[in-house]
């Protein structure tokens, strides 16, 4: 709960770090994290829960004889703290006995920091009755409309007070904001039914985020669109240029090269889980993944965005770096372990745990799609026959990221250069390389909207990786559109 | 008092310790109901890659939950920290979100006291299980992919957690559970071979067996051919058909059922899968994860749920259950699908009964494309090969497919005795491998 803080935890950072030195491990490090989270959720026009967790505790990480041990506790005490250390120590030790190749961390300078989130409004200060009404309103209002039957909408709020101390001398102190707010719609008709949903971005700031974002105005649109988007008719099967909005793209950019990008995956960690890499590391400085139009950008350092939090789980500085530059792959999302096995001489500082009692391991930073020089409108006028696409839907990748199928959350068929109406049942499949080679235009910074994920799942047992993604509209030609039905 | 036996491991909260919480938060508490529940859990994982160890951690997490109530107005607390003050603390946090939140019409009060199944949910091996008996493994199964030139990725996992339910109504209970895993994709090059394996007990999961398993499927996908994509017949080994049916078991939320939003409204009492298949739960079986009671307290049971072919229970929520009147809530913590009639005993049986088929190791990134008619999207994974005249005849390159399983599962030509199947997605269940003619693949990949 808010206002107990974690009991002496510079004495426990020592404490572990003293017997990490003194066992002779050549690296230690200690994350000592105390998270609140709040979540309210309403569904179909009641308060379903309202739930606080207040989630505390500490782990050790040792690199000996260059293998990894890690041990963790959500036992806060002078008597625990040894015991996970020496835990951790033991553990490292018995890696250490079936490495073949021995970790060496890439350096980076100590640093000694405090972090926090810049809010106008801190979110765990606003009542609770007011952001009830607030998700109560707003699905009142979407039932409103006719043919609506069901109805969600949800706020979710997290602060990390977190401590990082190294064994190489770096302290870092953060306070971290995040938040994000939704609702959707539900229409049946003629035995479908459909849904539409409305999101802000996950963002670290304050609750100026809900307020901005007009869920109350937002509302009948939404309900509106679900009822228009069951009635829709059904596409026929083809090439279609696509038209894609930012929080589209968003999911697009994560799947198909965020993940691509984690060097871990493109080295085999996750050979057995998330998957590898089609960006093999010869691929580097030379390979086309996208068009000349396509430049996507890694950006740990623009501000209220998820991976934008000063440091990372290694205590390395976050950083700017290219991923894709004008259509060419060139860089990777690296921690300290994996960068030198390409020859970097620093990580991109993108290793990032999900809690206390999870080791941290290579993620997607903020990818972002670099802007181009059109307007919405002069991108929607050069189709002919087209689909624009709206927001998340179904969406499945192979795991070495080239044959993917993507849904939407709404679209529009684009008819000699306007939107007209909505359709239904809008499935895209396409390989990452040649669907990024299909990329003509890129609306400007103007269009530019960022999205956020707090559930990239990654990592055994398996994480949530936290990133934001954005982009302006951007416009694909002759994409394989197919139905959404089975058997299409 | 916990079974604990690593010698580097606290106790865990045993049934007396976690009745002095809940007493002391039923003490503290001034709400009309007060529900408390319990985690509290120590794992651990080795996880290999490139015949190396990457990640090896050991966790403990105790949390414990608490909802107050006052009327229908009710607020929900949660804290890792055991300490009486944080507690009491938590108790009041609760009561402060109760008294600000509004009525919820669906409330209702926690379950009275329940009588339980007693289940073996705990394996004295798993729970003296620690960093060791992990490396025992990783070690064999390195070692076995060594031998044979390959790379060898995976897992090795042990867990027990102690979970217990109480409320000011007379509930109360506790059990420990363990849990262990196993997985590994073999690689040779380019092809993969896969194989996983989850137990209560730690002696159960069979590594060399799924070793040489995942070891034989990379070893044959060094030759791959691509097929077109196109419908096939397909021998699915029992990991794809839960990919495919845990998608199914999702869908059978009885509010959804009830306001027209899922794939089987209006299909109770119909059938809608082949009628040789029969889905039942057997929270009693040892070979599945079976558990005693629910998060909210209520029991386990046998229960039939799809009875040859016919859709005959839905997963409800409390509040639903009872508008239908519906005493007894069945659970679906341990499902075993089964098929009546002849069968055949193995997959090898399969195979060689095929003229030619797809056979699929297993599905991965399984999503619904269409709610409505529940079709499903996925990609082939770590071990895809084109069967003919009842042999293996090479590896193919990954499809992609495009169907419903209640399309495909009324395409059923033969299947074996239900098999353990756990995948990356699913729980664990107990289903046949099968052959399913006309399947969908709706494209192909590069590998």
């Amino acid at each position: 709960m808010p206002g107990h803080p974690i009991p002496h935890q510079d004495e426990l950072a020592e404490l572990a770090l003293k017997r990490v030195v003194a066992s002779g491990a050549e690296y230690g490090d200690i994350r000592l994290l105390d998270s609140t989270t709040q979540t309210i959720r309403g569904e179909d026009r009641r308060i379903a829960s309202i739930r606080e967790a207040q989630d505390r505790g500490f782990g050790v990480r040792v690199l000996y004889h260059g293998a990894w041990g890690f041990a963790a506790s959500s036992v806060l005490s002078l008597e625990e703290v040894p015991r996970v250390a020496d835990l951790a120590i033991e553990i490292a030790k018995g890696s250490a006995s079936l490495a073949s190749e021995k970790v060496k961390l890439a350096d980076e300078p100590v640093h000694r920091d405090r972090v926090v989130t810049a809010r106008r409004i801190d979110p765990f200060a606003v009542a609770l009755e007011n952001k009830s009404a607030l998700l109560l309103e707003t699905m009142e209002s979407v039932h409103r409309q006719p043919g609506i039957v069901r109805s969600s909408a949800s706020l979710w709020a997290r602060r990390d007070r977190k401590l990082f101390v190294s064994t190489e001398g770096s302290h870092l102190e953060f306070d971290l904001l995040a938040l994000s707010g939704d609702f959707d719609a539900t229409a049946v008709h003629d035995g479908r039914f459909a849904s539409r949903s409305f999101n802000t971005p996950h963002l670290r700031t304050g609750y100026e985020l809900i307020e901005d974002a007009h869920f109350l105005a937002e509302a009948p649109r939404i309900a509106s669109e679900a009822v228009e988007k069951v009635k829709a008719p059904t596409t026929e099967p083809g090439l279609y240029d696509l038209v894609l909005d930012p929080e589209h793209l968003s999911l697009m950019m994560h799947e198909s090269c965020g993940h691509p990008s984690e060097l871990d995956r493109a080295l085999g960690y996750e050979a057995n889980y998330a998957g590898t890499s089609f960006l093999t590391t010869e691929k580097r400085g030379t390979f086309r993944y996208g068009s000349p139009h396509v430049s996507l950008v890694a950006d740990n350092c623009e501000p209220e965005t998820l991976a934008a939090t000063g440091y990372d789980d290694d205590g390395v500085a976050c950083q700017q770096w290219d991923i894709v530059r004008d259509g060419i792959f060139v860089g990777y999302c690296t921690n300290r372990e994996v960068a030198p096995k390409i020859g970097a001489t620093r990580s991109h500082g993108s290793n990032r745990a999900d809690s206390w009692g999870s080791v941290p391991i290579v993620r997607i930073a903020n990818i972002g799609l670099e802007p181009g020089a059109a307007t919405l409108d002069e991108l929607l006028a050069d189709v002919k026959q087209g689909i624009y696409i709206e927001g998340h839907g179904s969406y499945s990748i192979d795991q070495r990221r080239y044959n993917f199928q993507f849904g939407g959350d709404a679209f529009w068929l684009i008819e000699k250069g306007k939107r007209t109406h909505m359709v239904r049942d809008v499935v895209y499949h396409g390989i990452t390389p040649e669907f990024w080679s299909s990329c003509d235009g890129i609306a400007d910074r103007s269009h530019r909207r960022r999205y956020g994920f707090i559930t990239c799942g990654k990592g055994q047992p398996s994480q949530s990786g936290w990133m934001t993604h954005a982009a302006s509209h951007a416009r694909f030609r002759n994409v394989n559109v197919i139905g959404g039905q089975a058997g299409s | 008092m916990s079974t604990i036996g690593h010698k580097t491991w606290p106790k865990l909260t045993s049934p007396d310790e976690f009745r002095f919480l809940a007493d002391l938060v039923l003490k503290h508490s001034t709400g009309d109901h007060t529900f408390v529940s319990l985690q509290d859990q120590q794992s651990g994982t080795t996880r290999f890659a490139n015949n190396q160890i990457v990640q090896n951690v050991d966790t403990r997490r105790g949390s414990l939950s608490v909802t107050v109530a006052f009327g229908r107005r009710h607020g929900t607390a949660v804290t890792t920290d055991f300490t009486a003050g944080a507690v009491q603390e938590t108790v009041n946090r609760a009561t402060q979100i109760a008294h600000l939140s509004p009525d919820d019409p669906e409330y209702l009060p926690p379950v009275k006291s329940q009588p339980y199944l007693t289940l073996p949910t705990t394996r004295g091996e798993t729970a003296a299980a620690g960093p060791a008996r992990r490396l025992e493994y990783t070690n064999e199964a390195i070692g076995q992919c060594r031998m044979e030139n390959l790379g060898a990725a995976g897992i090795v996992s042990s867990s027990i957690t102690t979970v217990g339910v109480a409320a000011n109504t007379g509930l109360f209970a506790h059990e420990e559970r363990t849990d262990a895993r196993f997985s590994l994709t073999a690689q040779a090059g380019e092809a993969t071979g896969w194989g996983a394996a989850a137990h209560r007990s730690i002696d159960h999961l069979r590594v060399q067996e799924r070793t040489l398993a995942a070891i034989d499927k990379a070893k044959r996908g060094l030759e791959v051919r691509e097929l077109p994509p196109g419908r096939y017949t397909v021998i699915l080994e029992p990991a794809a058909v839960a990919g495919l049916w845990s998608s199914l078991l999702w869908a059978l939320d009885a509010k959804s059922y009830e306001k027209g939003t899922s794939a089987f409204s209006g299909k109770l009492g119909q059938s809608i899968v082949d009628k040789r298949l029969t889905l039942r739960n057997l929270p009693t079986h040892e070979d599945l994860l079976g558990i005693g009671f629910t998060t909210e307290g209520l029991p386990t049971m046998v229960s039939d749920w799809i009875t040859e072919g016919t859709l005959t229970q839905l997963t409800y929520d409390r509040f639903t259950a009872k508008g239908r009147g519906i005493d007894k809530i069945p659970t679906l913590d341990a499902p075993c699908l089964s098929g009546k009639g002849p069968f055949l005993p193995t997959l090898q049986e399969l195979i060689k009964s095929t003229e030619r088929a797809i056979l699929v190791t297993n599905f991965w990134y399984i999503r619904a494309v269409n709610p409505t008619d529940l079709t499903l999207t996925g990609m082939t994974r770590d071990g895809t090969f084109l069967v003919e005249n009842g042999a293996i005849v090479s590896a193919v390159k990954n499809f992609r497919f495009h169907e419903s399983p209640l399309r495909v599962f009324n395409r059923i030509a033969s299947f074996t005795n239900p098999a353990e199947a756990i995948t990356s997605e699913t729980g664990k269940l107990l289903v046949p491998a099968m052959i399913l003619h006309d399947f969908h693949f709706s494209s192909v990949t590069r590998f």
